[in-house]
């Protein structure tokens, strides 16, 4: 099973109409829910008056921050979010309030009688006006600042002056990447109903335990009073990884009525809850030796967040830690800052905070090479990093198959000897991404993932927390239970993301849910076939359990169903459980714990793009495309992963952004906001790279986010190989090619992007001394918490004892 | 909100004539937009869908297009080349199947992608009421202004037409991608040989389709000295003047979809590629 191509389980219901997404929900005497959001984006609310709309025919509750006072947030430090504001709003879009009426025409037409009387504040647009003083007052009040900035970090691993003072050559450089959107086939939908004193939510959301547990806490009801289910689902990207307002709010409201309540945003909605790709400002530094090893980076990012703190603490890290694991940097300093704005509030899209900076270091690193006159790929390679190592900032390298995804991709393609011709151009570049986050997003020292297995004469039921979200974990999950039992993927019944019928696991984000979910369904499956192999031994009068093969749908001499009666004779009711922690492998320094994965994906990528230097059009014609997947579970989920994190790369490479004017989004619709249509879709040759993890579920790794980050700068570079401009911004647009290409004519910098980097008082470093050196050898010093491999079912404890990784395997290439 | 479906033309002028306030509704895919976003709240639809009247293409001498014409229909069975090259470009096959050509001229936006052709093939468009009869208008007269046609309240699109102008046509249309896309800037030439008669149109360039009139003169001079019925061959600086004169015709702003500066510079562009190209067809 495990290795085979097989089809989603879920993919006949999807296809055929069967599955069930929050929005096909219809009970009985349901209501629907409409809300009312900021038509100004920043503005204190004076008083908000709902008698007109209350005395519509049809309306049955209406409801205000009054409501709902109480703040939430995904993240614990920033608990900023109301799900009806009720003092001022921040961004065109922020909620605040909701109508539960007979039909969606009567809750919207309530929601147009509600009049808000509003104080009207100066908006803040852009990073640069953040960061100044706020005119009248900032976005929000709990950074206790007089300006817009809402948290900052600054870090120094290493030393780096000596580092720069070691180089024979330094550069500096500034990059803009501008925000875009997930924008999901499917809009978000919530169904609520009370009953029996409890709240049942259908959503289509990302992750079901963070939603039950604001849920909890906003309507203050105890978690084991709320059950949350995660419907079919149709896309996230990290766009449903925040609990949100219109969950709570249906919640609330089906709570007041007695009635269940669905609401379902609109596509113009969906851009206001956002969540997306943050706009970052870049300035990097890097010194390098003659030959081209690098010496010291010093890297600086602002990110505009938008008007929340969703993510965004966690995502000023990810701009900075991952560096180091992508490329080995002796010496490193890095300085983030995030600042409101008067936006949609940014968060976790696809790569959450890495594109970003794999763009700035991408287009830098080739600059430097250029100007030392060092082939690009060569500098870049010389400047790997090396698998089992440890990073300057402590992050844990294991597996790392960037050397076979790069040669892949250079030999397929013909990199090196490709025609050079004006219009058109290669570029290359490579990217790292984690296999899940090593620490939950709020404090707690519990497993991250568990699996529960049931058998009986039904056959295999198997329950995880997990949501499946289109990438596929629920046929991972499948494929997993029927490697180890002997089965069909097709076999084994799934009870996903429901709260009250299933385990914990923390949900779809960070790419965890092969990893985590997986090896606890290992876990879980190696204790039932240990069970139905002793059962099936002792009928056999075998006593060495190695003898009976599982395999083909059969125990030994038994069919599985025969197995499975026999031990249910012998043990009783036959239940087997599996959990999955990461290990603790963050530095011993304050704020290590966003970074450190139990493994990390590898990707290389090369694009080819044909550019009209007259309009400044770039069509992309061919990418080639190599990611280390350590072992693919699945074959054609793995390269339906890579070639969707292709497709969203090309769109954000160039036309996608969520931009503003006036302080409206631009376009919030399908039609306006540009993204890439089967039509723009290249020609992409897809390798798959397997470097068999130690800790990963059969060496599995992370797909679905790694390898968008390498194709963006692998676009914009092959432009740069085209027409010998740099477009040091995201997108590249044509009007920002001509741009370029008047000032190459000129005899001006071939160049186009921002001119400088704004003052940020960033603060002063925390220094943290490097890792031990010998633990920066390959090697068995490495705490390897998770060593799968090897069968047999692993003991109660086997999950914490730390044990070696064994050299590392010769990679496989498909 | 009432709906009408009439299911003839005859139906359809009477209701209209009854009340002029009533909005025609063809493929909806202007109008429904319109009215989902609530710019449009009308009292009074009166679908034209089912409409056989106004289906039908003739094609051939002179064309003559039914408003109910879809960009679907027009992809199968018009010859002018440059109206072929836009209806391929229109929204996805969805849109294709909905949208109709008289729904493009009742838009009447600047960014419409058969309107610069129509433009370019001097089309007239037929209108009919009940009060009125047929009343025959220019396309150069259509567009009052953006978002205005020269239509009368109870009036009716029931056709265009035009007089067959050979295969010398191009049509440009440039766009952040290659479907669903409005027009951040268009142009239509068409070279009419037999009648020794070159138009150049805009769109998306100002507040109406815009005609290049001295570029249009220019290119009749050129194609007047090597003879109509002969290919042009053109030098690079003939190229650039075209392009410069059709650039300087254009009115175009900064909006969302592009800057007033690039527009001109993507419509010089245009221009000097469909010179080439209906130059090289003859
Ligand atoms: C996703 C999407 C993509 C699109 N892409 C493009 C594109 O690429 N290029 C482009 O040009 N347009 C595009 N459009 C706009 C639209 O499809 C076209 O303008 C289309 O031609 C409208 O035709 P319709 O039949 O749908 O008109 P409707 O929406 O039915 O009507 C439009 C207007 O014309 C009036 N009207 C319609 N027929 C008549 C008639 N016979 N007499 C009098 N008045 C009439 C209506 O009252 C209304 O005011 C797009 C629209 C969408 C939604």
């Amino acid at each position: 099973m495990v290795g085979k191509p097989v089809p989603k389980v879920d993919g006949a219901g999807k296809v055929t109409g069967q599955a069930v997404y929050a929005d096909d929900i219809d009970l009985p005497r349901m209501l629907h829910c409409k809300i009312l959001r900021a038509q100004l984006p920043h503005a204190r609310i004076l008083s908000v008056d709902t008698s007109a709309a209350r005395r519509i025919p049809g309306v049955k509750a209406v409801i205000t921050g009054q409501d709902l006072p109480i703040r939430f947030g995904i993240l614990p430090v920033t608990q900023d979010e109301a799900a009806l504001e009720g003092e001022k709003v921040r961004y065109v879009g922020d909620p605040l309030a909701a109508v539960a009426a007979i039909d969606e025409e009567t809750a919207a037409a309530a929601c147009d009688a509600i009049k808000v009387e509003y104080q009207e504040l100066k908006p803040v647009m852009s990073i640069e006006a953040a960061l100044k003083e706020a005119a009248d007052e900032p976005i929000q009040s709990y950074p206790k600042r007089s300006d817009n900035i809402h948290r900052m970090v600054s870090y120094e691993f290493g030393d780096v002056a000596a580092g720069f003072a070691r180089a024979d050559h330094v550069r500096e450089d500034v990059f803009f990447f501008q925000g875009s959107t997930h924008l999901p086939m499917e809009q978000h939908s919530a169904v609520a109903t009370y009953a029996g004193g409890r709240v049942t939510l259908w959503s289509s959301t990302q992750v079901v335990h963070y939603v039950h547990r604001a849920l909890s806490k906003v309507l203050e009801l105890p978690m084991s009073r709320i059950r949350v289910i995660g419907a079919a689902h149709g896309g996230g990207f990290g766009g449903k990884t925040d609990p949100f307002a219109h969950e709570i709010v249906v919640a609330k409201l089906a709570m007041l009525t007695g009635r269940p309540v669905k609401c379902t945003l609109t596509r113009e909605e969906v851009f206001y809850a956002h969540r997306g790709r943050h706009p970052v400002l870049m300035w990097v530094k890097t010194g390098v030796t003659r030959d081209g090893r690098v010496t010291a980076m010093h890297f600086r990012s602002a990110l505009d967040g938008g008007a929340y703190g969703s993510y965004g603490a966690a995502s000023i890290f990810y701009t900075g830690t991952l560096q180091t694991v992508t490329y080995d940097i002796p010496a490193y300093k890095f300085e983030g800052a995030r600042v409101f704005t008067n936006k949609a509030p940014c968060g976790p899209k696809r790569g959450h905070g890495t594109p970003q900076p794999r763009f700035a270091v991408e287009m830098h690193l080739e600059k430097i090479a250029r100007e030392i006159g060092l082939e690009p790929v060569e500098l870049k390679r010389r400047n790997f990093v090396k698998p089992f190592s440890r990073a300057v900032n402590w992050l844990r390298i294991t597996s790392c198959g960037l050397e076979e995804c790069t040669e892949k991709v250079l030999t397929a393609s013909g990199y090196a000897n490709r025609k050079r011709q004006p219009g058109r151009g290669m570029g290359f570049a490579i990217s790292t991404y984690m296999s899940g986050a090593g620490t939950a997003i709020y404090w707690n020292d519990m497993p991250h993932s568990e699996v529960q297995l049931k058998v009986d004469r039904t056959g295999v039921t198997l329950f995880c927390g997990a949501m499946d979200i289109g990438q596929g974990s629920d046929s991972v999950l499948a494929q997993i239970a029927a490697e180890e039992l002997g089965l069909e993927a097709r076999d084994i019944h799934l009870v996903t993301a429901d709260t009250d019928t299933t385990p914990i696991d923390l949900g779809s984000y960070s790419s965890r849910v092969t990893f985590m979910a997986g090896n606890a369904a290992v876990e879980a499956a190696r204790k039932m076939r240990a069970l139905l192999v002793a059962a099936v031994a002792e009928r056999m009068g075998v006593t060495d359990l190695e003898e009976i093969d599982v395999a083909d749908g059969r125990v030994g001499e038994f069919s599985f169903e025969d197995a499975s009666v026999l031990a249910e004779e012998k043990f009783g009711a036959l239940a087997s459980a599996g959990s999955y922690k990461p290990p603790r492998i963050g530095g011993p320094f304050k704020g290590s714990g966003v970074g450190p994965s139990p493994a990390y994906s590898y990707s290389a990528c090369v694009v080819q793009v044909a550019a009209d230097a007259r309009t400044g059009i770039v069509t992309v014609e061919r990418v080639w495309i190599a990611h280390d997947i350590g072992r693919a579970i699945n074959p054609l989920l793995v390269e339906g992963q890579v070639e969707g994190s292709v497709y969203m790369a090309l769109g954000e490479a160039l036309m996608e952004e969520q931009v503003y004017r006036q302080g409206l989004h631009k376009w919030p619709s399908m039609l306006e906001y540009k993204s890439p249509t089967f039509l723009e879709t290249p020609e992409m040759h897809t390798f798959l790279v397997e470097t068999d993890d130690p800790e990963g579920p059969y060496g599995a790794k992370e797909a679905g986010q790694g390898p968008l980050l390498p194709v963006i700068p692998a676009v914009n570079l092959a432009l740069q190989d085209a027409l010998g401009v740099w477009i040091d911004e995201i997108p590249v647009t044509p009007e920002k090619v001509l741009r370029a290409l008047e000032a190459k004519a000129k005899g001006e910098p071939p160049r186009f992007g921002p001119r400088g980097f704004p003052s940020v008082p960033y603060p002063e470093p925390i220094l943290v001394e490097p890792p031990d050196p010998a633990d920066l050898r390959v090697g068995d010093e490495l705490e390897l918490a998770f060593p799968m491999k090897g069968g047999g079912p692993p003991s109660a404890g086997a999950g914490r004892s730390p044990s070696p990784p064994g050299p590392p395997r010769a990679p496989r290439v498909r | 909100m009432r709906v009408s479906v009439p299911k003839s033309l005859d139906a359809a002028l009477g209701l209209l004539a009854e009340d002029p306030q009533a909005v025609v509704l063809a493929g909806g895919t202007d109008l429904m937009v319109a009215i989902n976003f609530g710019r449009a709240r009308p009292e009074h639809i009166v679908s034209i869908a089912r409409l056989a009247e106004l289906k039908e293409l003739v094609a051939g001498e002179q064309v003559l297009c039914g408003a109910g014409v879809t960009y679907t229909h027009l992809l199968q069975r018009v010859r002018d080349r440059a109206l072929v090259d836009a209806a391929r470009t229109v929204g996805s096959p969805q849109i294709r199947n909905a949208g109709t050509i008289g729904g493009n001229l009742g838009t009447c936006s600047p960014a419409g992608d058969t309107l610069p052709i129509l433009a370019a093939l001097d089309a007239t468009i037929v209108v009919v009421s009940r009060r009125s009869g047929e009343r025959r208008v220019p396309f150069s007269d259509w567009m009052r202004g953006p978002k205005q046609p020269a239509l009368e309240p109870g009036e009716l699109v029931l056709r265009a037409e035009w007089e067959e102008a050979g295969p010398a046509q191009a049509f440009l249309k440039a766009g952040t991608r290659n479907a669903m896309v409005i027009a951040v800037a268009s142009l239509a030439m068409v070279v009419d040989r037999a009648r020794r008669r070159v138009r150049v149109a805009l769109g998306s360039a100002g507040p109406t389709i815009i005609r290049a009139t001295a570029a249009e003169e220019m290119a009749s001079g050129l194609i007047e000295e090597v003879g109509w019925e002969r290919p042009l061959t053109l030098t690079e600086a003939a190229r650039a003047r075209f392009a410069d004169l059709v650039a300087a015709a254009a009115r175009p702003i900064d909006d969302q979809r592009g800057t007033g500066a690039y527009r001109r510079h993507v419509i010089g562009v245009m221009a000097s590629r469909a010179l080439q190209r209906t130059g090289a067809a003859a």
